[in-house]
């Protein structure tokens, strides 16, 4: 049984199939890889296995567990987390309040009236062990809207780990980045991949080809192909459409 | 079933005139994404304006002013039809003006600008006209009863549903006719395609505030003999008017037409059998729209949501 | 811009100052007020306002509910008590435990309609309710007094632990009522310092990232609303004894207009004691203004909307502001990276 496992999923939005039948499986300790043309139905995929939208028809489970159409907070607290594409946020918060927030420990206390959050040493020092892990200890005490892009990257990364999630989904965790803040992300998710399993959707072929162990590509709301990177990298089908050029062709 | 028609007549009256109100309020929306909450603040300048035509109040112990009150009524209600918007039109185009520098901010600043607005404006009225209930003078030729399948019924009633009618037909033949609607259909789709074929938005914004205000101010004048006229009179005026476009959906015109129908038949159905609670039906109807469905009647999701 | 997201700096006497500071204004008003030519039954009517305007802020301000409505909880609260008395029994603790709980009730049952929305449909709603509770209180004559309201509320006395005072006299009256604030504000100041109120603040930033982070976003919603509603509860008990009626005016748009107004204009986005800053201008433009001009809530109402364009951070923003340049102190852009940190590490 895969740990995370999505099957005959279906979705529509009005007259339009966004997904049709799309089957996934995710092994634990793995990277694992969605691509495909924009519009193909990657986001939407993310979308409902997090919970955002109900799947029509499909099954969706964690450990075997049945998550599908369970809100998405039910879900997060399942052990699923993710980041964003287009980022989110607490802009206002500093950096440590927004990764404190998404640590299991602050939210089991959010009926607590008494106490004032940074008085607890043991929640502070949480949110700087994630912090940690992401490279963001030396902003903690600053503004979420005065980092830099690439910081802001991390940052949105930082509060999807600071769950402590049984398995991490990346939104093209790459996208906006440079060169060199794209080779920084990649070493850091080389780094995170030793204790979190990790699902990402990516544009950028090589660095997806670099991280993952098993990639799905997805078009048309389908899944067309499925392998390792060198297996995919042999795949005529996969080489045709726009993507199998760029990717050691 | 003899005994609703009155009611009847009387909710497709109100919903005739709760059509005007939502057309302007639905342009200003669709061209600026802005909930007007002082949009009911205009329908009762409008009317509160042409309370002082009508009774030359503004004229005073001049010649003009003793002139002016030797017309008929007839004709001063015409020319208060007629001034009375184009008053209400110009406090929309400064409100427009008030509002500029909240573009771009987050939608909390234009709602507690609106917000302000509306206060504003009934502290002007309650200083200007008093806080008094008022009322304002007609001519005879439409007031009084009439008899309508055995039963009397009110003249005027017919009056403001015609007049509301015809002024509906107006306002779609300038949308769909001239070039000026044309713009504003536009700009109500897509205000940044607007811009970009060469039109200037800052007037275009104006001008259908203005316009908005004029249909608010217009069927705040013929509310009066129907509703009353005291002070916060614009109050329930934008419930209904937002009630209207979530169920018509924001930017249709024939969607705000049925809705606002709806919204009339409901409180004058209601009237018939709680009749003090016949205004109410307006804010539960909102409630149970806007409280039980996610979004709306329609399902559309909309610039509303933020 | 400062906001309420803010860390506050650890230190304690920092901590404890404005409220310290608060304590004393309230002990010695009956001394002071007189000498800058206002009156003590000012005093009840500004404390009543503050508990009024700090419980509204944590819905509006903290947790970026903005309730257009909420004149009618006060009002509930103060025909509960005015009630109480006539119906139950003339009791105090009583009275004030009835506004808090019926008030408390009215919002739970509104805020379980409108906690699954926000923005523009939220307002509305409130709007709507408020209006419907403004109507009704109208119409039930029986219960209510109709649209004279209910007249003639006694003051019951203070009975603790076998003491009594009679709070007919206005000066003792405020002393409870100044009690009371000082209770409020520190329950709010535990609040809002608390997981619960940094949880309402991410809620206002991004509701979708609390979602994800796995919280139950519209029950902290609700609750913001209920609690809100409660202390509105309060304060209309308060009030009731004040004027020793009850009447439905308080539940107007109007009225839930004006702690809108004050709210903001005293800095309620930005800063805990923002309401406070509020509910003082707004009585201080009242009689001395009042004293002047007619037009005065008319002045109040366009200096609202100015510092609505140009000054949103009120009066609380304002300040900061003020004493961070008299400190010579960095840009408020980024006030945070000199604030001490916890356990001494350098930051």
């Amino acid at each position: 049984m895969a740990f995370f496992a999505a099957r005959n999923l279906h979705k529509r939005f009005g007259s339009r199939v966004v997904l049709e039948d799309i089957s996934l499986a995710f092994e634990k300790g793995q990277v694992s890889g969605i691509m495909g043309p924009n519009g193909a139905g990657k986001t939407t995929c993310f979308h409902v296995l997090t919970g955002l939208h109900k799947p029509d028809r499909g099954t969706i489970e964690l450990e075997g567990v049945s998550i599908a159409g369970l809100p998405p907070q039910r879900i997060a607290r399942l052990g699923v987390s993710r980041s964003f594409q287009i980022m989110n946020l607490f802009d206002d918060s500093v950096v440590i309040e927004n990764v404190m927030l998404a640590l299991p420990e602050f939210r089991a206390r959010r009926l607590d009236f008494l106490g004032g959050v940074f008085e607890r040493g043991e929640l502070v020092d949480a949110a700087m062990n994630v912090l940690e892990q992401v490279g963001l200890t030396h902003r903690a005490w600053e503004r979420a809207t005065s980092l830099s892009y690439g910081e802001r990257r991390a940052l949105e990364i930082g509060v999807a780990l600071a769950a402590q999630p049984k398995i991490l989904f990346l939104d093209e965790p790459t996208s906006g980045l440079g060169t060199e803040a794209t080779r920084g992300l990649a070493t850091l998710i080389g780094r995170l991949r030793e204790r979190y399993t990790i699902v990402m959707i990516e544009h950028d072929i090589r660095f997806l080809f670099g991280l993952a162990d098993k990639i799905s590509v997805i078009h048309w709301g389908q899944v067309i192909a499925e392998g390792t990177p060198a297996e995919l990298q042999a795949n005529k089908w996969v080489r045709r459409s726009a993507l199998g050029e760029a990717a050691g062709a | 079933m003899v005994d609703l028609l009155p009611h009847i007549l009387n909710g497709l009256t109100l919903g005739l005139l709760f059509a005007l109100i939502a057309l302007g309020f639905t342009m200003i929306v669709g061209v600026m994404e802005i909930i007007n909450l002082a949009h009911g603040s205009l329908f009762a300048l409008g009317a509160y304006f042409a309370l002082s035509m009508l009774g030359g109040s503004w004229f005073g112990d001049t010649a003009f002013g003793a002139w002016w009150l030797s017309l008929s009524v007839e004709t001063r209600y015409v020319a208060a039809l007629f001034v009375g918007p184009l008053l209400a039109a110009i406090a929309g185009m400064a409100l427009e003006l008030c509002l500029r520098p909240t573009y771009g901010k987050a939608p909390l600043y234009g709602l507690l600008l609106t917000f302000g607005a509306a206060l504003v404006i009934e502290e002007i009225i309650r200083l200007g006209w008093g806080t008094g209930e008022q009322n304002l003078a007609i001519p005879s030729a439409i007031n009084g009863p009439v008899l309508v399948a055995g039963f009397i019924y009110s003249k005027y009633k017919f009056f403001a549903a015609g007049f509301s009618l015809l002024a509906i037909v107006a306002v779609w033949l300038f949308l769909e006719k001239t070039p000026y609607g044309a713009i504003i259909k536009a700009g109500a789709h897509d205000s940044e395609m607007v811009r970009a074929l060469g039109y200037d938005l800052s007037k275009l914004r104006l001008l259908v505030f203005g316009f908005g205000a004029a249909l608010a101010g217009l069927a705040g004048i013929v509310m009066v003999p129907i509703w009353g006229l005291r002070p916060h009179v614009g109050v329930d005026v934008v419930i209904p008017a937002f009630l209207i476009i979530v169920m018509g959906g924001i930017g249709s015109f024939w969607g705000a037409v049925a809705a606002a129908l709806m919204v009339g038949l409901a409180v004058g159905i209601t009237g018939a059998y709680a009749g003090a609670w016949a205004t109410m039906s307006m804010y539960i109807l909102l409630i149970v729209v806007v409280g039980f469905r996610s979004r709306g009647l329609f399902g559309r999701k909309s610039v509303l949501e933020n | 811009m400062i906001s309420l997201s803010d860390i506050p700096s650890r230190s304690t006497v920092r901590h404890w100052v404005p409220i310290a500071v608060l304590a004393l204004a309230l002990a010695f008003a009956p001394w002071w007020l007189p000498t800058v030519g206002l009156y003590q039954y000012l005093g009840i009517e500004i404390t009543i306002w503050m508990i009024f305007a700090l419980g509204f802020n944590l819905l509006f301000g903290y947790a970026g509910l903005h309730s257009f409505g909420h004149g009618a909880y006060l009002g509930i609260g103060a025909y509960a008590f005015g009630l109480f008395q006539q119906q139950v029994a003339v009791s105090l603790w009583g009275g004030l435990a009835a506004a808090i709980f019926a008030a408390g009730l009215a919002g739970a049952v509104v805020g379980a309609f409108i906690s699954h929305r926000r923005g523009i449909y939220y307002a509305l709603l409130t709007i709507a309710f408020g209006q419907v509770f403004w109507f009704t209180s109208m119409k039930l004559h029986g219960i209510t007094g109709g649209e004279d309201g209910l007249l003639g509320i006694p003051r019951p006395p203070l009975t603790f632990f076998g003491l009594e005072f009679s709070l007919r006299d206005n000066l003792a009256l405020f002393y409870l009522s100044a009690f009371c604030l000082l209770a409020t504000v520190l329950i709010l100041w535990r609040l809002v310092h608390s997981p619960f109120g940094r949880v309402l603040q991410a809620l206002r930033q991004n509701e979708t990232r609390a979602r994800f982070a796995g919280y139950e976003v519209w029950r902290f919603k609700w609750a913001a609303f209920v609690i809100s509603a409660m202390f509105a509860g309060l304060a209309g008990g308060l009030f009731s004894m004040a004027q020793q009626s009850a009447y439905p005016d308080v539940m107007s748009l109007h009225q839930s207009g004006l702690i809108v107004m004050m709210v903001l204009v005293g800095g309620g986005l930005v800063g805990f004691w923002g309401p406070v800053f509020g509910v003082i201008l707004y009585f201080v433009t009242r009689d001395v203004l009042g004293g002047i001009t007619e037009t005065w809530l008319l002045w109040f109402g366009l200096m609202f909307m100015a510092m609505v364009i140009l000054r949103p951070e009120g009066l609380a923003g304002m300040f900061h502001l003020a004493w961070n340049r008299l400190r010579g102190a960095r840009a408020v852009s980024t006030p945070l990276t000199s604030e001490p940190d916890l356990a001494g590490r350098k930051t």
